[in-house]
């Protein structure tokens, strides 16, 4: 088909042909390849980006150690009468293994240890059966006296910990462990001769290399401790777990209701309009302000609340869970106040009509045509959010997280501690051990984060496939 | 005008459905333009903040009648039709002065709460725009806000009148729980249709019921308003002059006018039987926009 010109009017005049026009039909699609390019080149930046943390995590939280046995276990074997070469510690029985603790660790260890479980139904170790019975029939009587036992496994593994006691006095990360295993025993070896003052007592001769994983199961369910070599995230992550559940259960139907008030409900007056706009401000608020704001009303002005002796629980002052989850709930609320807005303002005019052309109240109307349509987007903002809450780390320092605390938070009244910041407290301490430690408690965190977004979304899209 | 609230819209509601009961074969006294007003509009002006959009309009609207509404763009039809059942209410900057009476009763009176209203006056919009709900609910969800007191099987009765009342039923009778949004834009109206007459409403105000939709899905709506007809007052806004011609009893013709700040008013033209208006208009704007001289 030949198009032609009308007969008055000029084309060529205005519009570029024959090489001309090729040559401007190549520059425009070279152009285009080349933004192109340059946005691919924008996101494998960010990709890099991530992938680089997420490799400096994992390489820090696996890899080889130097160890300082306090009791080699071949002496141990040989104190007892056994070859080391024919005989593993794992071989020994029970009654053995039992023995060799108690021949180490103090008796205030011991009867501690055995409060808490003990070594065989039939006899007691470190406690007299009087005492035991006394303590058993008080008011506070230890998990031991429900009738657990000890099996061998948790021996061996409690005469690992108290009487070989291993401890690291060197540690390596996961790619030179693997690539340059001599270069990490070289460097130990030359550091015993250059600082012997800083191994103490221990000589070279006493190290043994050994891999470890520090992000293991035994990590996520042991403890703090202030021995790297035992210690665990246990306190932090139900902190954490604690700390999300309050957020959500205070962020969620605050956030949503006010969402859907200045969506559905709110005239645009200027007191409306000033609640906005300060509801988009305080979406831009640096964290530690919400820290500031949580200590100074949360914490201390409301501390028979927060402390809960208001209800006749004895935390000892405001800095509780219920504080720290009311502050990252109130710094979460503008996020999922405005990605709730945005939800709810998505959803078609055309439904809120039809609803009130039936006879519907502007409740009903939102109630059961708007929310759930806007749900999934409210949801997905929720998620982000909260996600965000989950690694704040200044405002939990200001309303007075616990730097270090082994007791397991039960309620909101509980004092505690979180991720983040147990991740903070380690990253200051200078040995490397504690840097492996947090190294792992990191991927504890993503790994917990992860597992909450997983959750969350599946339970948005199992909503959003029903709604279809 | 009511001295109590409760007699505000208890009152209209016996007569009409004595009306509907007895009402099915027209006699003489509800001959075209005769017939007693269901809906009245009196010197109804409605402005959007300080603008007046439509101008001192005054129709009456009978019973057993399909009363259609033309005019150019912007001249305010939809604007008079969204008056009627006060769901020009939700713009917050919309008002309106005179009266609307709905059996007597002004409906934007104090004492009138439009929840009521917008029950007796159902509405059909330009977009089929069913719930993203199943299709039993979509006609069943205004039964229940409405306190609809039967049993669960009184429930699926109306339901099934419903649908059937619309044309719907014998194609979506096998698929009741699948969402409203997987029918075709033609069966989607009809849905809507019979979501609004489940409620049991005296009229039913469409707005350009069929610009969305193919001439086959259009006749059958189009249709489907003949026979509604017998049961209810229906008032429909439109773009499609053939269609006011094909449909109504009466057509109201609507223009605008530019005043000197350059603001579009519109006004009532004339309302007339759908004959008259079209072979022997009485004004001659009306002549030149059906000879389609303008619009």
């Amino acid at each position: 088909m030949t198009v032609t010109a009308p007969p008055d009017r000029e084309r060529q005049e205005y519009f570029p042909s024959g090489d001309d026009y090729q040559h401007l039909l190549h520059k425009k699609s070279r152009r285009g390849w080349t933004v192109k390019m340059m946005l691919l080149l924008l996101l494998a930046t960010a990709v890099l980006g991530l992938v680089i943390l997420l490799y400096t995590i994992v390489d820090d939280s696996f890899g080889l150690v130097a160890v300082v046995n306090q009791n080699e276990p071949e002496d141990i074997l040989a104190s007892y009468g056994y070859d080391p070469a024919v005989t593993a510690l794992s071989d020994l029985n029970k009654e053995q293994l039992v023995d060799v603790l108690a021949g180490t660790v103090s008796s205030g260890v011991g009867r501690r240890l055995e409060r808490d479980k003990r070594f065989f139904e039939d006899r007691l170790v470190f406690e007299s059966q009087e005492k035991w019975d006394e303590i058993c029939a008080s008011d506070e009587a230890p998990t031991g006296c429900d009738g657990g036992v000890r099996d061998k496994g948790d021996v061996l593994e409690l005469v690992e910990e108290r009487v070989i006691a291993p401890d690291i006095v060197a540690a390596e990360g996961l790619t030179a462990s693997i690539l340059n295993p001599n270069g990490f025993k070289d460097s130990v070896e030359k550091d015993f001769v250059e600082n012997p003052a800083s191994y103490g007592d221990y000589s070279y001769d006493q190290v043994r290399y050994k891999w470890r994983a520090w992000f293991s199961w035994k990590f996520v369910t042991s403890p703090a401790s202030d021995k790297p070599e035992i210690a665990g995230v246990r306190t932090a992550v139900l902190g954490s777990i604690w700390l999300v559940f309050i957020t959500v259960l205070f962020a969620v139907p605050v956030g949503v209701g006010a969402a859907i008030y200045l969506e559905e409900f709110a005239r645009p007056t200027r007191v409306n309009d000033f609640i906005q706009t300060n509801i988009n401000n305080l979406a831009g608020v640096p964290s530690i302000i919400y820290g500031m704001l949580g200590l100074a009303i949360l914490v201390r002005l409301l501390e028979p609340i927060t402390s809960g002796s208001l209800f006749g629980e004895g935390a000892p002052n405001g800095r509780t869970i219920l504080s720290a989850g009311l502050t990252l709930g109130l710094l979460t609320l503008p996020v999922v106040i405005i990605s709730s807005q945005e939800a709810i303002r998505a959803v078609p005019n055309s439904l809120r009509n039809a609803g009130l052309g039936l006879g519907a109240t502007k409740w009903q109307t939102v109630r059961s045509q708007v929310l759930p349509v806007a749900i999934p987007g409210i949801m997905t903002g929720t998620i982000l959010a909260v996600a965000r809450a989950i690694g704040e780390t200044a405002p939990l320092i200001l309303v007075g997280a616990a730097s270090f605390i082994t007791v397991t938070p039960n309620g909101p009244f509980s004092q505690f501690t979180a991720l983040p910041i147990q991740i903070f407290q380690w990253t200051s301490f200078p040995q490397e051990e504690w840097r492996h430690l947090a190294a792992a408690a990191s991927l504890v965190l993503l790994v917990l984060l992860l597992t909450l977004n997983a959750v969350a979304v599946i339970l948005r899209n199992r909503y959003s496939r029903r709604l279809n | 005008m009511n001295d109590t609230p409760e007699s505000a819209v208890a009152a209209p509601m016996a007569p009409t459905f004595a009306v509907r009961e007895t009402g099915t074969e027209p006699d003489d006294d509800r001959a075209v333009g005769a017939g007693p007003g269901v809906l009245e509009t009196v010197n109804m002006s409605v402005f959007y903040g300080g603008f007046k959009a439509v101008a001192d309009v005054s129709m009456t609207f009978a019973f057993n009648e399909i009363s259609a509404l033309i005019g150019p763009s912007g001249c305010g039809k939809s604007t008079v039709l969204r008056s009627l059942n006060r769901m020009n209410d939700l713009i917050p900057s919309a008002r309106v002065e005179g009266q609307v009476k709905y059996h007597g009763t002004d409906i934007y009176a104090a004492d009138v709460d439009s929840v009521e209203i917008r029950r007796r006056i159902g509405m059909v919009f330009q977009k089929p725009n069913p719930f993203p709900k199943s299709i039993y609910d979509n006609i069943a969800w205004g039964a229940k806000i409405n306190g609809f007191k039967g049993s669960k099987s009184d429930l699926n009765d109306l339901v099934e009148a419903s649908l059937r009342r619309a044309a719907l039923w014998a194609e979506v009778k096998d698929k009741l729980s699948e969402s409203g949004l997987s029918l075709s834009g033609g069966q989607q109206q009809r849905l809507c249709i019979a979501r609004a007459i489940a409620v049991q409403p005296d009229v039913i105000l469409m707005d350009e019921p069929c610009s969305a939709l193919d001439p086959i899905a259009t006749l059958r709506i189009e249709e489907l308003m003949l026979e509604l007809k017998e049961d209810y007052s229906i008032i429909i806004v439109t773009h499609n002059m053939q269609q006011a011609a094909r449909v109504s009893d009466k057509t109201a013709f609507y223009n605008v006018e530019l005043d000197t700040k350059g603001q579009r008013t519109g006004y009532l033209v004339e309302f007339s039987p759908t004959d008259e208006l079209f072979t022997s208009p009485k004004e001659k704007a009306t002549e030149d926009y059906i000879t389609g001289r303008f619009g």
